[in-house]
């Protein structure tokens, strides 16, 4: 159902790679994750899920969510949609039993239709709750534990951590994050720009109005001004200094976070001004079977066209929040309108709801016990539109658990995503020398993002060039 | 597959169970995640915590600004413990608990 562009095929045949997928081979190109590999090769569903095991596969494309998380060679719970192809990989996936696409423990999400509360469970006979206790220690968990005599060594020793002084570290590498590196690296500070994807340039890869030129023009802009931009690295917290939770130290992981420790390096950074750049993570709307494989973020299918020339499905619905009003909602349907015209061109048949008339999605084999591809969606209405693929169109939701852990103070505005980063017209967040910037203080889109970026780096920036040389302690110790 | 409206992926917690949770009186976001365990996988609430919280307010008919996040801790994703301790001083930990005390972050 999912289909490369025609212009990918013509730059990259050459380069391919074969991995084995839950025993049956895929072949993928290079550039690809094994999310966006099995995808194109039409296998959806990567997992079961913990308490249900109901289907699972990628839906944000990103890393934030836990739709894509496989076993890889031997490795549990990592996130296909962010581990490059490798030649000869072995990918299984996890919760399941005898295999992902039939799993005889998804009879739990029939038998506990209306769901499961687990505190009531253990209510019966004493010995009946110890038989109940060993069924769900069998059946919890998260993937199994990794095998010390595959390819992954039992111990491995990761590098020691390195310990970094910047003027402003900036966490996240998009619009607002790169323009803001080029403003505040231009006068001369040192700036050390932090990000966890593959690829630097954020939500300018999920929007087809900008795409990679954008980003590649934004990233080569904040290097000419000397900013060092490092990808691949993830931020894992703020951890204040001891007795002083407003001075603290940001840790990053170099490589990701998940991937091995023999291939991963802890920076502890050290900075004068933090300025969190985030973004938001791709949202999904509530809606029946919205976790179904198939169900994916309209930011994914940004991502997936933009990032790897695929077509996510050749029948597309978009669901769309009717909801929200004001700038953001109007922003994002921007992007959602460019999307849909761009998949149509390439093929694709799209058609757009709203989340309140959507009843369910359905697949149109017996009550999805075999078959998981997404047939139809049913509408309120009583109207069926067949399909092969949803894309939801939501608001990014801040990601602004980096800036609360630092204490800066938050607000859920629904209209904007969620749980946005306040700050005053100059970028200052509730915390001294916390900045924030983009879409992590409400949905603004890459064009404005960017402009806000440029706008609090001058603002940084006269801000430092007015402080001492070298800053004094200003809590006296 | 059952029709499940699912609000947290990585716990299987259904805007069902938000509801019936609701019902028995936890209307605070920290007290929904306890009871349904929402938040606490993998993601650790990066694509559930804006979604509960909303249908939270709407389901306790409370303004959105009342309904605080529950609280951020390290680490922000999954995290190797080799990662963890290539940090010198992450061995002294049991130090840092004594330096660290009554200025903690609640």
């Amino acid at each position: 159902v999912a289909h490369r562009t025609g212009e990918h095929n013509v730059d990259s045949s050459t380069e391919s790679v074969r991995f084995t997928l839950a025993g049956n081979t895929v072949v993928a190109d290079r550039g690809d994750s094994y999310a966006s590999a099995a995808l194109l090769a039409g296998k959806r569903v990567l997992s079961r899920s913990l308490k249900y095991h109901r289907p699972r596969g990628a839906f944000c494309f990103e890393g934030h969510c836990s739709g894509c998380l496989v076993r890889i060679n031997g490795v549990p719970n990592v996130r296909a949609c962010q581990a490059p192809c490798r030649p000869d990989a072995t990918i299984e996936g996890q919760n399941a039993f005898p295999s992902t696409n039939f799993d005889v423990l998804g009879a739990v999400d029939h038998v506990y239709r209306a769901g499961m509360d687990h505190h009531t469970l253990m209510t019966s006979a004493s010995v009946l709750n110890l038989v109940v206790n060993r069924v769900v220690r069998a059946l919890s968990g998260l993937g199994k534990l990794p095998q010390p005599s595959e390819t992954a060594p039992a111990v491995t020793t990761a590098s020691a951590a390195i310990v970094v002084d910047v003027d402003v570290v900036i966490i996240g590498g998009g619009p607002s994050g790169l323009a803001a590196a080029a403003g505040i690296a231009r006068p001369g500070l040192s700036v050390l720009v932090l990000d966890e994807q593959l690829e630097l340039g954020g939500s300018y890869l999920t929007d087809v109005r900008f795409g990679r030129p954008a980003a590649q023009n934004a990233i080569a802009t904040a290097e000419a001004a000397g900013a060092v931009l490092l990808a691949q690295t993830t931020v894992i917290g703020y951890f204040a200094e001891p007795g002083n939770i407003r001075r603290g130290v940001i840790h990053a992981c170099v490589g990701g976070s998940h991937a091995r420790s023999s291939e991963s390096t802890l920076l502890k950074i050290n900075a004068r001004r933090w300025l969190w750049a985030t973004g938001g993570y791709a949202a999904n709307l509530p809606f029946a079977n919205n976790d179904r494989p198939g169900v994916l973020a309209a930011r994914a299918v940004g991502r997936l066209l933009v990032a790897h020339n695929i077509v996510a499905g050749d029948r597309m619905v978009m669901i769309v929040d009717g909801n929200r009003g004001g700038g953001a909602s109007s922003e994002i349907r921007r992007s959602a309108n460019a999307l849909s015209e761009s998949l149509q061109g390439n093929g694709a048949w799209v058609q757009t709801v709203a989340v309140d008339d959507v009843a369910s999605v359905s697949t149109g084999s017996l009550a999805g016990l075999v078959g998981h591809d997404i047939a139809s969606i049913e509408l309120r209405n009583g109207q069926s539109i067949a399909c092969d693929t949803i894309a939801v169109i939501a608001l990014p939701a801040p990601a602004s658990e980096g800036p609360r852990m630092q204490g800066c103070e938050v607000d859920l505005d629904p209209d904007v995503g969620g749980y946005a980063v306040v700050i005053d017209a100059r970028g200052r967040t509730s915390v001294r020398g916390a900045y924030a910037t983009g879409d992590v203080t409400g949905y603004q889109g890459p064009a404005a993002a960017a402009l806000h970026g440029s706008a609090i780096a001058s603002v940084i920036v006269a801000e430092i060039q007015a402080e001492q040389p070298v800053e004094v302690s200003s809590d006296g110790r | 597959m059952a029709d499940k409206t699912m609000l947290c992926r990585c716990e299987d917690v259904t805007l069902d169970d938000v509801e019936h949770c609701v019902t028995r009186g936890y209307r605070d976001i920290e007290e929904v995640k306890r009871y349904t365990g929402f938040g606490t996988g993998p993601c650790q609430g990066k694509e559930c915590l804006a979604l509960v919280a909303t249908e939270l307010a709407r389901l306790t008919r409370q303004p959105a600004r009342a309904i605080a996040p529950f609280t951020a801790r390290p680490p922000l994703t999954p995290t190797t413990l080799g990662v963890l301790a290539s940090d010198p001083s992450a061995h002294r930990f049991a130090d840092d608990i004594d330096d660290v005390d009554g200025s903690r972050d609640p």
